[in-house]
């Protein structure tokens, strides 16, 4: 008897197996179309996610600025589909930490975070929200804001010019895309 | 009876972290309590364990639509500390960079006010395309775009390049186009005119009475201002008109600032022609300092929201002291007085036209 005839004659008693003492319903049948068409869609979701990213308007302190100046007539951003800022959190799918978290913040940030649905991505802009920049001796200061949410893509700089947060949009497509692990 | 709403700390007209708990009969505001503290960082006990120049980078976050013009009244406070001459090429070079500053600052509110008011684009798009333009030559003067960091003991880091004031001229032919536009815009707009005319009034005894300063203050018809009536650099050797409206109101306020623009850019047409020639780089930056022992300096500015002043009891090496009188945070006070008895809707427009920035009211 070859590998080939053996390998496949386990599996079918492995199968044998998993299917005992089970009623075999007719539709079963449909689930598995039902898994065959997500399986099919995917590529269709991702697809649309990447290229529908919208941010929340939500500015802390300076690097809002440049948030600001991000969303103006200079830096067109709606050209790869970092659509317009939304007022609420429901709609959005990027959150957009730009500036220093204060203690008095957090319970805020994280209240806006559990609002916005699922999936969901973060990104620190600038030094502060990375680190602490430079209030890490502060006593109201939380040094990063990876302490608190989990943080997809990292931007550095005080504060980092309005091209920086294109690339960083550009980094988190490549990531909802499945294009880079992490 | 009364109905309490609570506003913020995040929304996207409250000009940053600020929290309104607005009592409401029916849609009339009866109070509005502002809370605030939610940028705080402790930056004048932070800057008491800083060496003096050391501590530039962290003024200019105090305001972050101007940041020039606090890291200018902090050095200018050192310098005034440590008994240093700034050179008069270097006072001129301030001066344009610091009115420069300002037109940037009233960009920014005039896309920040349409925001308030829900027209969104074009108001907002249009304010920010200018400032970019003049972000553009601050980074070509200073190599930043937006925390500058330009200021030495005594004069600036770099001199102007030689191509600097053409280019700054030639924005300033373009501006001056640009501000008839941003008038016929917004004064011949029937909605911009209802929500801000005879909207949020601060009569002049009121304003003197609140302390508030700045537009705010010259919008009620007190035509006090840092830059004449208690002059420094050359801004008394310059043809400086005296600016002040009688409305009081949200519109004068939006007015006086065009009017302030087109002020700043006379200032820097004839600052750019009496700028004597030589060199205007300050000392270098050392870390050490001739010992100074509790000598007691205040220094006044205008900055673009108001009149903002430094206290500094100078120590050894590092400030003893440092305390911060901020125009924003005065300003913030008179809201609860103006928003009084106006409808809900009208709360934002009034908050946008008092140009509040929370990193400076919170410190």
């Amino acid at each position: 008897m070859t590998d080939e005839a053996t390998a496949r004659k386990e599996m079918d008693a492995l199968v044998a197996r998993s299917l005992e003492g089970r009623e075999i319903k007719p539709n079963v049948v449909f689930a598995k179309l039902s898994d065959l068409m997500k399986v099919a869609s995917r590529g269709m979701v991702n697809w649309s996610r990447v290229n529908s990213i919208w941010p929340l308007q939500f500015g802390l302190a300076c690097c809002a600025m440049e948030l600001m100046a991000f969303g103006s007539a200079s830096t067109d951003a709606e050209r790869r589909g970092f659509l317009l800022f939304r007022a609420t959190p429901r709609q959005c799918d990027v959150m957009l930490i730009a500036g220093w978290v204060t203690k008095s913040m957090i319970p805020e940030i994280k209240r806006m975070y559990e609002q916005m649905a699922s999936p969901k991505y973060v990104i620190a802009f600038g030094e502060c929200a990375t680190c602490g920049g430079p209030w890490w001796e502060s006593y109201n200061i939380v040094k990063g804001i990876d302490q608190v949410l989990p943080v997809d893509v990292y931007v550095v700089g005080c504060p980092p010019r309005p091209e920086n947060l294109y690339s960083a949009l550009m980094k988190l497509q490549k990531k909802i895309g499945g294009e880079v692990e992490g | 009876m009364l109905t309490r709403i609570n506003i913020g700390p995040i929304h996207p007209s409250t000009h940053g972290v600020l929290r309104l708990v607005v009592d409401l009969d029916g849609d009339t505001i009866a109070n509005v309590e502002p809370h605030i503290g939610f940028l705080h960082r402790g930056v004048e006990k932070l800057v008491e364990t800083r060496m003096y120049m050391q501590s530039p980078p962290y003024m200019e976050k105090l305001d972050y639509i101007a940041p020039m013009s606090v890291d200018e009244l902090y050095v200018s406070t050192v310098e005034k500390a440590l008994g240093i001459e700034v050179k008069e090429r270097a006072q001129y070079q301030r001066m344009i960079l610091l009115e420069l500053q300002r037109i940037a600052s009233h960009l920014f509110f005039i896309g920040a006010l349409t925001n308030d008011m829900g027209m969104m684009f074009t108001g907002f798009m249009w304010g920010f395309r200018d400032r970019e333009l003049i972000l553009r030559l601050l980074e070509e003067a200073t190599g930043q775009r937006m925390f500058y960091v330009n200021m030495r003991l005594g004069g600036m880091v770099n001199d102007f390049h030689g191509d600097f004031e053409q280019h700054v001229l030639k924005t300033m032919d373009y501006m001056e186009k640009r501000i008839p536009e941003y008038e016929k815009f917004l004064e011949k707009n029937p909605i911009f005119k209802q929500r801000t005319k005879g909207v949020g009034v601060l009569k002049r005894d009121d304003a003197i009475a609140l302390g508030v300063s700045g537009p705010v203050l010259r919008a009620s018809g007190v035509p006090y201002d840092v830059r004449r009536d208690n002059p420094y650099y050359f801004y008394k050797e310059l043809n400086f008109r005296e600016m002040s409206l009688n409305g009081g109101d949200s519109f004068s306020r939006y007015r006086l600032r065009v009017m302030e623009m087109r002020e700043s850019m006379r200032i820097i047409r004839e600052s750019f022609r009496k700028m004597p020639e030589g060199d205007s780089t300050g000392q270098m930056v050392k870390l050490r300092m001739p010992p100074v022992k509790n000598k007691v300096v205040t220094v006044a500015r205008e900055v673009p929201r108001g009149e903002e002043l430094m206290y500094m009891v100078a120590g050894d090496q590092k400030p003893y002291r440092l305390s911060i009188r901020s125009p924003v945070f005065i300003n913030l006070h008179a809201l609860n007085h103006i928003a009084k008895g106006h409808r809900l809707a009208d709360l934002y427009p009034i908050l946008g036209s008092l140009d509040v920035v929370m990193a400076d009211v919170d410190r």
